[in-house]
């Protein structure tokens, strides 16, 4: 069996922080790709939403990344690591697809601006893409190696990325999947 | 960013009904919140569900539609939810006109 763990947002784009949203329901492109490869889905939760509500702010990495948050991510992160332990065990296929441009589900990229707090009118967006890990993905590996259970072959989406290339997100998708 | 084109629409899925349904949701403009898969033991089936229960409220207070797609697996704590059930279309039936 092949199993896809993918990124809430991707099969429901309502759970995208206002503004964030690329469809009205889903992202087909990976959508479409895991069904025709045969994947079973498993979407994860959405730390952002249960966390920050609908109506949360944008953030980076830097204002999530508290105890609490993360500890919220560990939660999340110990259901994930669960259902990935048995699909481990009956020794089926594991991908992970997260998004790049967030500050919990990046897998390759997270944003980062190390100066955003306080009254929300940031104004333009001066964030950046850093290398790195979201913090549920963080909490996920970390969850993941206390159970002695290797990281899925994992990449992220990356559609809110400036030179979004849509065919070389399909060819970095391909590689991860069987 | 660009305006937001989300539907404001959600569906609450059965994993054994997802990949029957997916097609008609995703036209319909839905996105899906999937139920946990049978065969889960016990506590990680509910921590599923408390995760699902989590965003289904969040949605709620916020005023998106949500409708539930059930098998009737989890029915007891689907039913504490309160949401309306989705009627699934049939399959259209004009191949079987039969022609006149």
């Amino acid at each position: 069996m092949k199993v896809a763990f993918i990124a809430h947002c991707l099969l429901n784009q309502n759970a995208k922080v206002e503004g964030g949203a690329k469809r009205p329901g889903m992202w087909e492109p990976v959508i479409d790709l895991l069904r025709e490869r045969g994947y079973t889905i498993r979407q994860m939760p959405c730390p952002e939403l249960a966390f920050g509500g609908a109506r949360r702010f944008w953030g980076v990495r830097e204002q999530f990344d508290t105890p609490v948050y993360r500890r919220h991510c560990r939660r999340l992160a110990r259901l994930v690591a669960a259902v990935i332990e048995q699909h481990a065990s009956a020794g089926d296929d594991v991908v992970l697809i997260g998004v790049d441009s967030s500050p919990t589900m990046g897998v390759d990229f997270t944003p980062s601006a190390p100066h955003w707090g306080g009254k929300p009118d940031i104004g333009e967006d001066d964030s950046t893409l850093v290398r790195g890990d979201g913090i549920f993905i963080e909490e996920l590996k970390a969850e993941l190696e206390q159970r002695g259970l290797p990281v899925p072959r994992s990449t992220g989406i990356r559609h809110w990325f400036a030179d979004y290339d849509p065919d070389e997100e399909l060819q970095r998708l391909e590689a991860i999947l069987s | 960013m660009s305006a937001d084109p989300r539907s404001r629409r959600v569906a609450v899925v059965a994993d054994s009904l997802l990949e029957s349904v997916l097609d008609e949701l995703c036209a319909e403009g839905f996105g899906i919140i999937q139920l946990p898969p049978r065969g889960l033991d016990r506590d990680t089936a509910g921590a599923w569900l408390e995760q699902v229960a989590e965003h289904v409220a969040e949605f709620v207070r916020n005023d998106y539609d949500v409708v539930l797609v059930s098998d009737g697996l989890y029915a007891e704590e689907l039913e504490a939810l309160g949401l309306p059930q989705y009627a699934i279309q049939p399959p259209s039936t004009s191949r079987l006109t039969p022609e006149t």
